[in-house]
């Protein structure tokens, strides 16, 4: 029995017996080009077993997911087995379907305007007979029935899945999943199936999976919601930076704030805090911003000053961030932002309701953006590094009849030196750099327009060491230079070594403000409020920060 | 501290990978952008041993190159939607001879000034690419239908206003502005050089084709980047309507007149070409000088395969089996060199 749990620290569940895994992965690497992304990864389900699966954006969940799919091939040497039975390499779906191993995509993965039994059969259809090529629709319908019946819920096989409230819906896709499993078998993996759902729909969702696990099916919950991993799933295996952290942790003995602390690793490491920056003078303000689930929210930034913003999964930090940095439309709400050429000394305003056709007026005003996605909202992977790098001015530094290389291929020069971006060739396209370097095209495109605020996104997010801490260099000059930082993040590793004060948000609010020297910890169990002390110390000390906020 | 931590990030960072090719050009770089020049000296080559009486004469090359004009203002319009990332305007050929019938239509049976005419004509085309561009910009409609419904519509008002027969008898006069002889070739020929020009040097030395640019490969990425996505998609749109109704007006100065059944046939020649431009000296980009050179390669082929004394045929096999080969081979060289 121990030998079998080499290197997981922790007992399953059902360890009573040597009894087969009902999904047993091994050794599981997988290389793209140079980069390997996964590397070694051993994980094992038991039958009847919920197992969660986290992970930040880039730890390699998707990759594993699209490996285990039949997607990718993995590196020879791994193994992958269904209830002891070692499936082919690479995984073929139909294989897999046979020995019971099935998934359900983001948002369920239904066509909406087909019928419940189209969607449950959709790439099974039987044909009536030898000749024709019809589909059976009688018998469809009442193989569809019967797995409904199953699952004990009646839906009208012939209504359409856009029709269904969400918690059918959530039934429809689950049939799916289930109908080739032979009773009590199989796995099904729910890759972010809840990411649209809402809370209700969710509670639902998971009363269902649980009487799906009762007649002994083992599930795989990947998600980004680690209070619903915590508390629904079994076991948790961990995946950080391609690689398993940790793996089949029974959730009894974890909560969210060691699940990220996990996830996130010790990687401040080569980092140490260095003294504010923040001078006395405003560098910018947020007056009554409304946008998702927040309202009225108010924010000063002063020159050379950091403000972290996090919360977890739908709090609001990363919608208000976003907002301020002109990427998503806000119910309103004022920004200012200093003026550097102005006469008066009166900022410049931005009505944040206001319909923008693109981030033109913020980026007159001295905002820069840089966003979370950075090859959809960043970056255009087929342009150079260089015409990506100066777009954002290529109109107000060129002429309206050229564009100016010189100018140009100064800034592209000064941001490759800063950043050291690499190759330093000015002239390659953006797509075929590695994602370290993506970022800090990214980030240099915005660094250079030299802006009053700076308002980030996630930008550390899946770039490897070497790169994070060339990006954690330039923000930290940056606010050094005088300009007003704003950073939405849920790496509190980046926060801590960053941030003069952090604002921690939860259910579209700033609950709580830490300042002064900061502590990942606690910024982490700020965030998920599971340390009662935590969150009364830190809402003891928010007395003073609001005076400082309303100013 | 941190300076010997970073020392140690940077040493387990790869060493960026040797390049193998030290100039600017490689091997498969030079092919892939001079492939199809190679090609077309061979296809002048073939030509002048096969028919050697007829091919390698000035009229040949007078013919080649002083009558593909309407096809250059074609293309160049389809290249305004195209470079922002609108692939599909079927409506070009259409707007063209629109432009082309109102022309003659209101000079010879409503008596109107010959340039009064032509700003009427031009001003109807671009109304048209204005409305394009509303209905697909603003209206989120989808481009094939906007364009494929309203080229039919075109047709049928240019039949309709020609009353279904070739109007000819604009004065020889106004066709001057077309067909003065200038160095051996018609003067249209020079329009339209220049507009390639101008329209390439736009796309690479102007901060508009900069923008022009980002927007195809990336409407979010440009949105974000403070570029106005949907005032250049409607610019590029109304432009298109423009450069189809000076070419039409051009058109209909060189002929004369016009015979609205005959905008149709230049649907397919002008997708060949500003395609073909992904395998002319900007590999996997659509390029207009490449689109010029990819004009006059295919007018080369097919005129010599008529002097070989093929049939009319010859031209649509020739368009369609060279777009296909010549795009095939472009991505494969591009896909291999990066």
């Amino acid at each position: 029995m121990t030998a079998s749990q080499a290197g997981a620290p922790f007992p399953e569940p059902s360890a009573d017996t040597t009894r087969q895994h009902r999904l047993a992965v091994a050794g599981v690497s997988k290389t793209f080009g140079s980069a390997r992304v996964l590397r070694d990864i051993g994980l094992r389900i038991a039958p009847g077993e919920l197992h969660g699966l986290v992970g930040q954006n880039g730890c390699g969940k998707s990759t594993l997911v699209k490996i285990l799919t039949g997607i990718y091939t993995p590196d020879p040497g791994g193994a992958i087995s269904v209830d002891g039975r070692p499936l082919s390499l690479p995984v073929r779906p139909l294989e897999a379907r046979a020995a019971g191993l099935s998934i359900v995509h983001q948002n369920l993965g239904l066509v909406d305007d087909r019928t419940v039994w189209e969607n449950v059969r959709l790439g099974r259809y039987k044909t009536a007979g030898p000749l024709t090529r019809r589909i059976d629709g009688k018998a469809e319908r009442r193989a569809v029935a019967e797995v409904l019946a199953t699952l004990g819920v009646t839906i009208d096989v012939n209504e359409h899945v856009g029709e269904l409230s969400a918690e059918h819906r959530a039934v429809v896709a689950v049939a799916r999943a289930i109908q080739d499993h032979k009773p009590g078998g199989g796995l099904i993996i729910f890759d972010e199936s809840t990411r649209a759902m809402g809370k209700q729909a969710r509670l639902r969702f998971f009363d269902l999976v649980k009487s799906v696990i009762n007649t002994g099916v083992s599930v795989m919950l990947i998600s980004h919601q680690l209070e619903e991993i915590v508390e629904v799933t079994d076991r948790v295996t961990v995946l950080r930076d391609g690689q398993v952290a940790e793996t089949g942790i029974p959730t009894k003995e974890i909560d969210e704030a060691a699940l990220t602390r996990l996830m996130l690793g010790r990687h401040m490491v080569t980092h140490t805090r260095v003294d504010s920056h923040a001078q006395d003078k405003p560098a910018a303000g947020i007056r009554g911003l409304a946008v998702r689930s927040v309202h009225g929210f108010d924010l000063d930034v002063k020159k050379g000053e950091i403000v972290g913003l996090t919360g977890i999964v739908g709090s609001g930090a990363a919608a208000a961030a976003e907002a301020i940095g002109g990427a998503r439309q806000a119910r309103g709400g004022v920004l200012r932002v200093e003026d550097k050429d102005s006469r008066d000394g009166r900022p410049r305003e931005i009505r944040l309701g206001k319909k923008h056709a693109s981030s033109e007026e913020f980026i007159e005003a001295g905002v820069a953006f840089v966003a979370e996605r950075r090859l959809e909202q960043g970056l255009a992977a087929e342009m150079t590094v260089s015409q990506n790098l100066t777009l954002p001015r290529i109109r107000s530094r060129g002429h309206w009849l050229r564009t100016g290389r010189k100018w140009q291929a100064e800034e592209t020069a000064a941001m490759i030196a800063k950043l050291d971006i690499r190759p330093p060739d000015p002239h390659k396209p953006v797509g075929s750099l590695s994602g370290g370097n993506q970022q800090k095209v990214l980030l240099g495109k915005w660094l250079a327009s030299r802006p009053t605020l700076l308002v980030l996104h996630e930008p550390t997010q899946a770039v490897d060491v070497g790169a994070r801490h060339d990006i954690i260099n330039a923000i930290r000059e940056t606010a050094r230079d005088g300009c007003g930082v704003i950073i939405s993040s849920v790496d509190a590793a980046d926060l801590a070594v960053l941030c003069d004060r952090v604002l921690v948000f939860r259910d579209g609010k700033a609950v709580t403000e830490l300042s002064g020297e900061l502590i990942q910890d606690e910024i982490i169990d700020a965030t998920f409020g599971t340390l009662g002390e935590a969150v009364k110390a830190a809402d003891g000390n928010r007395e003073p920060d609001e005076k400082e906020v309303a100013q | 501290m941190t300076g010997t931590a970073q020392d140690a990030s940077r040493a387990a960072a790869p060493a960026p990978p040797p390049r193998k090719h030290p100039g600017a050009f490689g091997f498969h770089d030079v092919s892939a952008r001079f492939s199809i020049l190679g090609v077309w000296a061979a296809l002048i080559v073939v030509y002048s041993f096969t028919e050697p009486t007829l091919f390698p004469r000035t009229g040949t090359y007078q013919t080649i190159f002083g009558s593909q004009q309407p096809l250059v203002f074609m293309t160049m319009a389809l290249m305004c939607t195209i470079v922002v990332g609108e692939f599909v305007d079927l409506s070009v050929p259409a707007v063209f001879g629109f432009s082309a019938t109102i022309l003659p239509v209101l000079v010879v049976n409503h008596s109107w000034g010959v340039w009064p005419a032509s700003l009427a004509a031009i001003a109807a085309a671009v109304v048209v690419g204005l409305i394009q561009g509303l209905l697909v910009v603003r209206l989120h409609v989808n481009t094939i239908v906007v364009t494929l419904g309203m080229s039919t519509l075109l047709e049928g008002l240019s039949l309709w206003m020609s009353n279904m027969s070739t109007i000819s008898g604009l004065p020889s006069s106004f066709g001057s502005i077309a067909n003065q002889d200038v160095g051996g070739l018609p003067v249209d020929f020079y329009y339209g050089l220049a507009l390639v020009l101008i329209f390439a040097y736009i796309l690479w030395a102007t901060p508009l084709g900069r923008h022009m640019r980002f927007v195809g490969a990336s409407r979010e990425v440009s949105r974000l980047s403070g570029v106005r996505v949907d005032r250049i998609r409607l610019g590029a749109f109304t432009f298109a309507g423009l450069l189809s109704g000076i070419g039409g007006v051009i058109a209909a100065a060189a002929l004369g007149g016009y015979d609205a059944t005959t905008a149709n046939s230049f649907l397919l020649p002008t997708f060949a070409a500003v395609f073909l431009s992904t395998a002319i000296l900007e590999p996997g980009r659509f390029n207009p000088l490449g689109t010029l050179l990819g004009i006059y390669f295919l007018a080369t082929g097919i005129l010599g395969l008529q002097l070989l004394g093929l049939q009319a045929w010859v031209s649509q096999v020739f368009y369609g089996g060279i777009l296909v080969v010549a795009v095939t081979i472009s991505t494969l060289l591009h896909r291999r060199s990066s």
